[in-house]
């Protein structure tokens, strides 16, 4: 059984009749820490949205660990988001009614974890990400790069084994975008996490293992 | 139970979050709750008031009943009805009786009730403020005590008195023939506020013997244990096809009356409910609309979509919860202002003579209205929050997180 994530011909076509992935089969294996890159447009969001079953394929499949995702399994879906893949956006995408612990506790609530376990969890995860003593802080009262420390801290919350994260440092500044970097790039270390990485900028691209290049929706590279 | 606590505890914060506008909706429906619980209590007061107004001044727990023709079909009072109802439950005691005419010499009208003198002193507890009961099977009578004034001081009928009954007949060709039967008073009833008021009461078998024959029963008086268990035993007595009337029809009369009045009040109170349904909606489709980032996140974090409608439907639970306390609470206030203003306003504008109308209470609050009133607020609550809830599941999260709906 083959490790990881794979795509075999898939495709997605809009009801606009825009086609934003073409035959796309790509293998990312387990532990990888992988930049797609592409001019807008080019397909990388909706491939995320799929790989994380936010969204579904026309056609051809996904398969993680060699087993195939069957989209039209809601609650396999479901399952596969909450236990499988995490995922950081690039507007951090924080409940601002909570604070930067129960951000990160927050996917916990779905999967029948008590409360201790949760904060547990989360602290662990927070101090992994280097905001241990702001736990207790609101997201607006954290900068840029400290929420999307704790949006990575909540990826990883359900033990995910893969993380996607689209444009991860589009809001934020050279230097914290660096941070960011490293940070994911520690946890992909020390935890085995893949990360599967959106970026424009090249030069974080080189911070990934690889990088795979989306052209109107094929892969070039 | 824990992650529904928790569930809970986060709507809880969401509502926080947006206190003007939950505060307004909570009142709407607080009023909605208000007004029903009120109008039921104000109703219930007066309902309450009416009957225990009946109740001390009638004899509840006497029935009277007789037969009864339906579809041509005649029920008569019959010697294994009258057993089966000694054997009915809160039954206490039963007196078959028949009724004739007969007329003074002076042509006095007498109803005559022909009983049996220990049956109906079981039903009716006689009391005689003179003289006492007859013998079986002697021709003596009892006097009702309105009666007894009329015939002492129209034709000097007195207690002990021997006084001649002139009992009509007819003939073969239908003509009217009286006959004097020689009958001797010895007792009259104490005043009843009755009918018993205004009859003579005979032995049975000296009434049959007097006629010439026993024509059945057209009556039986029942005394019942209790006055609310009379209606269980009326309901057993009309399941056997017979009729039965007594002072509880003026209960069931205020309960008709009530009940058709209440529906009428209510029918405004479902509106300002209604009302407060409406703006739950209204509310809980904004929050929607301004959540949908959250709930496309909620939903990339694991969230299924049981779990949206749960935390939407828990926001409108507690808005219904609280707006159920304080609808009751506002509920309350208003049972103690009818108390305290709206009994004096009442009886000054109908007229002191319905004081004793309204007792203490013109308005009553109960455990179960203060129940129903939250079951009210919840269920109208929870009912307000479902198109939301599914409107709220059926966002696509890409476009969520992008924050389209």
């Amino acid at each position: 059984m083959t490790m990881g994530i794979q795509t075999e011909s898939l495709t997605k076509q809009f009801a606009n009749g825009v086609t934003a992935l073409a035959n796309v089969s790509l293998s990312i294996g387990q532990g990888e820490f992988v930049a797609l890159v592409g001019r807008s447009g080019s397909g990388k969001s909706t491939l995320m949205n799929i790989l994380g079953g936010l969204d579904h394929p026309t056609s051809g499949s996904v398969l993680f660990d060699g087993i195939r995702v069957d989209y039209h399994d809601r609650k396999r879906l479901i399952d596969l988001r909450r236990t499988q893949v995490g995922f950081i956006f690039q507007q951090f995408n924080l409940l601002p009614g909570l604070t930067a612990l129960e951000n990160v506790a927050y996917p916990l609530l779905f999967n029948y974890a008590p409360r201790d376990e949760r904060n547990r969890t989360a602290m662990h995860l927070l101090t992994l990400v280097g905001l241990a003593d702001r736990g207790d802080h609101l997201p607006h009262q954290l900068s840029g790069g400290e929420q999307q420390r704790v949006a990575i801290a909540r990826a990883l919350v359900g033990n995910s084994r893969v993380v996607l994260a689209d444009e991860p440092t589009g809001n934020l500044d050279s230097k914290t975008s660096a941070e960011i970097y490293q940070v994911m790039r520690e946890v992909n270390r020390e935890k085995g996490v893949t990360f599967l990485i959106v970026t424009h900028e090249r030069d974080l691209a080189s911070y990934c293992d690889r990088t795979i290049e989306l052209r109107d929706g094929k892969v070039v590279s | 139970m824990g992650k529904e606590l928790d569930i809970l505890r986060l709507s809880g914060r969401q509502l926080m979050t947006k206190r003007l506008r939950v505060a307004l909706t909570v009142i709407g429906i607080a009023i909605g709750v208000a007004a029903v619980i009120g109008i039921v209590a104000l109703g219930d007061g007066i309902r309450y008031q009416a009957i225990e107004t009946i109740k001390a001044q009638s004899d509840l727990t006497l029935v009277e009943l007789h037969p009864k023709t339906t579809d041509g079909v005649t029920q008569l009072i019959t010697e294994a009805r009258l057993e089966q109802l000694r054997s009915t439950p809160h039954v206490v005691a039963v007196a078959p009786v028949f009724t004739d005419s007969y007329a003074t010499k002076k042509q006095t009208f007498l109803q005559v009730l022909a009983v049996r003198a220990d049956e109906i002193d079981r039903v009716l507890h006689l009391k005689y403020t003179q003289g006492g009961s007859f013998s079986p099977g002697a021709q003596e009578v009892i006097f009702g005590a309105d009666l007894r004034d009329k015939l002492q001081r129209n034709e000097g009928i007195r207690i002990g008195d021997n006084f001649t009954a002139m009992v009509r007949e007819y003939d073969e060709q239908g003509m009217p023939k009286d006959r004097e039967v020689p009958l001797k008073v010895v007792g009259a009833l104490g005043d009843r506020d009755d009918q018993f008021d205004r009859v003579v009461l005979i032995d049975m078998d000296t009434a049959a013997r007097i006629r010439g024959s026993f024509q059945g029963y057209d009556t039986a008086f029942i005394r019942v244990d209790d006055p609310d268990t009379v209606f269980l035993v009326v309901d057993k007595i009309t399941a056997q096809g017979l009729d039965a009337s007594g002072a509880f029809e003026q209960i069931r009369a205020v309960n008709q009356f009530m009940d058709a009045i209440l529906i009428v009040f209510m029918l405004f109170a479902v509106f300002a409910l209604v009302v407060g349904g409406l703006m739950i909606t209204t509310t809980m489709i904004t929050s929607v609309y301004e959540r949908t980032r959250e709930i496309g996140i909620t939903m990339a974090v694991g969230a299924s979509e049981h779990d949206v409608v749960r935390m939407v439907l828990y926001e409108c639970l507690l808005i219904g919860i609280i707006g159920g306390i304080i609808g009751n609470i506002f509920g309350f206030l208003f049972t103690l202002i009818m108390n305290a203003v709206g009994k004096p306003f009442i009886i000054s504008r109908l007229g002191s003579e319905f004081s004793s109308i309204f007792g203490n209470e013109i308005a009553r609050l109960s455990l179960e209205m203060v129940v129903a009133g939250m079951a009210i607020a919840i269920l109208f609550s929870l009912a307000a929050g479902i198109y939301p809830a599914i409107k709220a599941t059926r966002m696509n999260p890409v476009d969520a997180i992008r924050g389209f709906m």
